[in-house]
């Protein structure tokens, strides 16, 4: 069984995750979606027990209604679990990872600076990417945001 | 105010006299830096919403100049996930030409490394050699693309740029001079001892830190870290070619420098392979105007290492959303990590050790002092050229390394 | 004076100390100005030097298009120089904004923030173009020199 198949195996058994959540596109990649609340109970089982022990890149998503994560996490072997969570735009808050990977705490700041996401437990320091000066509410990815705002400054 | 055990990192604008933001911001304790914080973001353009509001084939080029050190890396990686999602099938001798250039890159980029390297410790004879022997590889890659830098190489689906019988032998013989200086630089890094003390026990990182920070490519190689996207997640043509993935023990920046000279062998070894063996066959394959809804994450290894995309698309000419994790942005915890308990005068070299994608030409540094309570804000060149005196006056001096 | 005046053009002409300065470039344009520093292109035989310090500075290039972050720090540069200073933008970006124009975290070209005495347009700026850009400003200053001894 290729390794894709065996994690998603995996995965629906301890998770008992709905097929149209979890799907891979090609070898090595495997996309799943999972309720806010039990990211974390599947993050730190595919951390520890499935060797998920790199992550790649945190992406944020403006879904329309909802601001969406993606956690690219890799094995050393190659394989990518992309897992993606979904929180209301009007109070979209999520909590750090940085406790397991202190790589996450640009990715997270990008999301506090262009999505407005709210990070929790994410220490203080510099923003990033935006300027010091960069108007407060203002958040670039979201998709109504236009760049005619940006002279306004 | 201060403690004995911990200490306090300034965050955040420390001088409201200082109305720029600092790159660098460093708690000194004597001659050590007791901690580090950088500021990034001066570069940010808004490449991934620009992304999003002009149509795939613009964003090819838009996406190369992310950075123009690695411009094909950013270029590849991402026409590889929009290939992806569009279920297109590329001709191998587009990918081995994708391949060519890739490690060509990867070539004029630790040359260039070394040259900068060299200049931080005050080693300009260094930034003279390599950059003169870099012009080979710039040769090249005008030759074969059209210019030196941002080569426009990829279109989604192929490569636009084909290679000839004569210009094959003219990358072979490009190599062939090309590692004969490499060896030269090797045997330098080897036996000058200047070099060696320089740069040994400077940024030390290990092997277990370099794993929980992060760190990617040749910085945590380094450290013994053998992870390589080529060889873990290969992409382009690299499942057809046998190459070493380098890594070492030394944990510091010597171990980087020994790295990134291997590197180089090991790439004049692919790229003699890829010309061997180039399959014949046309360069691309039709791809869509509207790429159909999907998303795909691509992976490369990048010179400075693991560069990270992420593309949605929505059926429209137009990508939904592009994510672009550049290779520096992974290694900056691990940066920090190794400049804790350092002398200042080893800052410049360690932060050039990782390759950073940041220019640092002139990123203002600001110290804060716990002896004397004082804030000083100095230049970037300020610090290099205290740091190569700091050295000197301990013994380290490169005007006497000659040949 | 004017004897004076010219020995100080003349060694100002000869020898112009480059301070190079990164604006939100995307690094292609910074190595090739380097890049007319080594040996293959070596614009020392010009008199020319790159220097750290804006004070010690003749000649500003620039690269890239200003990004808000740096934007202060640009002009804090500028102000720095002591004159007869010259600004150089280096790059299609530092010309006009360049493949960046209209995102959001860009203000346009160089001269949108302090002027500009040479635009040297490329993607980027090959060493050949930059070296030429230069000579054709350090001409002018001779041109412009010689024409207000005459008037």
């Amino acid at each position: 069984m290729p390794a894709e198949e065996n994690i998603i195996k995996q995965l629906k058994e301890k998770f008992s995750i709905a097929d149209d959540k979890i799907k891979t596109t090609r070898q090595r990649r495997i996309f799943l979606e999972v309720e806010a609340g039990d990211f974390r109970k599947v993050f730190d089982f595919a951390l520890k027990q499935l060797k998920f022990v790199k992550l790649c890149a945190i992406t944020g998503l403006d879904e329309n209604e909802k601001l969406a994560v993606l956690y690219h996490l890799a094995q050393d072997e190659g394989v990518i679990l992309n897992i993606k969570i979904s929180v209301p735009k009007e109070k979209p808050v999520i909590k750090t990872i940085t406790d397991k990977f202190s790589v996450a705490d640009a990715y997270e700041r990008e999301l506090v600076d262009l999505f407005g996401i709210d990070v929790e437990g994410l220490k203080p320091g510099f923003r990033y990417p935006l300027p010091d000066g960069w108007p407060a509410g203002q958040y670039p990815l979201r998709k109504d945001w236009k760049p005619e705002v940006k002279n306004g400054k | 105010m201060e403690n004995k055990d911990k200490f306090r990192i300034p965050i955040g604008p420390q001088h409201p006299a200082l109305k720029e933001p600092e790159g660098f911001s460093v708690a000194l304790k004597g001659e050590k830096i007791m901690g580090v914080d950088i500021r990034l973001g001066y570069n940010h353009r808004g490449i991934e919403k620009a992304c999003e509001e002009r149509p795939y084939i613009q964003d090819v080029y838009l996406i190369e100049r992310v950075c123009g050190i690695c411009s094909h890396s950013h270029s590849t990686c991402f026409v590889q996930a929009v290939e992806e999602i569009a279920g297109l099938q590329l001709p191998k001798r587009a990918s081995y030409i994708r391949t060519l250039i890739a490690e060509l890159e990867r070539v004029h980029s630790h040359l260039l490394w070394l040259g900068v390297a060299g200049h931080e410790i005050g080693f300009d004879t260094l930034l003279m050699y390599t950059w003169r022997d870099r012009e080979i590889v710039m040769d090249i890659l005008a030759m074969l693309t059209g210019n030196r830098v941002n080569y426009g190489v990829n279109v989604i689906g192929g490569v636009k740029r084909d290679i000839t019988p004569s210009q094959i032998q003219d990358v072979l013989k490009g190599m062939d001079l090309l590692e004969e200086r490499t060896k030269y630089y090797i045997d330098l890094a080897m036996r000058e001892e200047t070099i060696i003390k320089r740069l040994s026990g400077v940024g030390v990182l290990s092997h277990e830190e370099a794993l929980s920070l992060g760190a990617v490519g040749p910085t945590a190689r380094a450290s013994g870290v053998a992870r390589d996207t080529r060889r873990d997640d290969p992409y382009a043509a690299y499942a057809e070619v046998s190459f070493n993935v380098i890594t070492d023990n030394h944990n510091d920046v010597y171990g980087r420098t020994v790295v990134r000279l291997k590197e180089l062998m090991e790439s004049y070894k692919i790229i003699r392979q890829l010309l061997k063996n180039i399959p014949d066959g046309p360069l691309s394959v039709k791809a869509p105007r509207n790429i159909p809804a999907g998303e795909a994450i691509s992976r490369y290894e990048a010179p400075r290492g693991e560069d990270v995309h992420y593309v949605k698309s929505n059926g429209t000419e137009m990508p939904e959303r592009v994510k672009v994790r550049a290779p520096t942005l992974a290694n900056v915890q691990a940066v920090k990590q190794m400049l804790k308990d350092r002398y200042l005068a080893d800052m410049p070299i360690v932060i050039a050790a990782i390759d950073p994608c940041f220019s640092c030409t002139d990123r203002m540094v600001t110290v804060q002092n716990f002896d004397t309570g004082n804030h000083e804000t100095i230049s970037w060149d300020t610090l290099r050229v205290y740091g190569i005196n700091w050295h000197k006056d301990r013994g380290v001096d490169f005007s006497n390394v000659t040949k | 004076m004017k004897a004076i005046k010219k020995i100080v053009t003349w060694a100002r002409i000869k020898s112009p100390w480059i301070l190079h300065f990164n604006t939100g470039a995307c690094n292609a344009c910074d190595i090739e100005i380097i890049a007319a520093l080594t040996p293959r292109y070596d614009i020392e035989r010009f008199g020319i030097q790159l220097k750290g310090a804006p004070r010690h500075a003749d000649v500003l290039m620039c690269s890239g298009p200003v990004t808000k972050q740096i934007e202060d720090r640009l002009v804090k540069i500028y102000e720095q120089m002591a004159q007869p200073k010259f600004v150089v933008a280096v790059g299609t970006c530092a010309c006009s904004g360049g493949i960046f124009t209209g995102c959001y975290n860009i203000k346009g070209g160089i001269d949108t923030t302090i002027p500009v005495s040479l635009y040297i347009p490329g993607c980027p700026a090959s060493p050949k173009a930059i070296i030429d850009g230069v000579v054709k400003l350090l001409q002018s200053l001779e041109e412009s020199e010689v024409s207000k001894d005459a008037s």
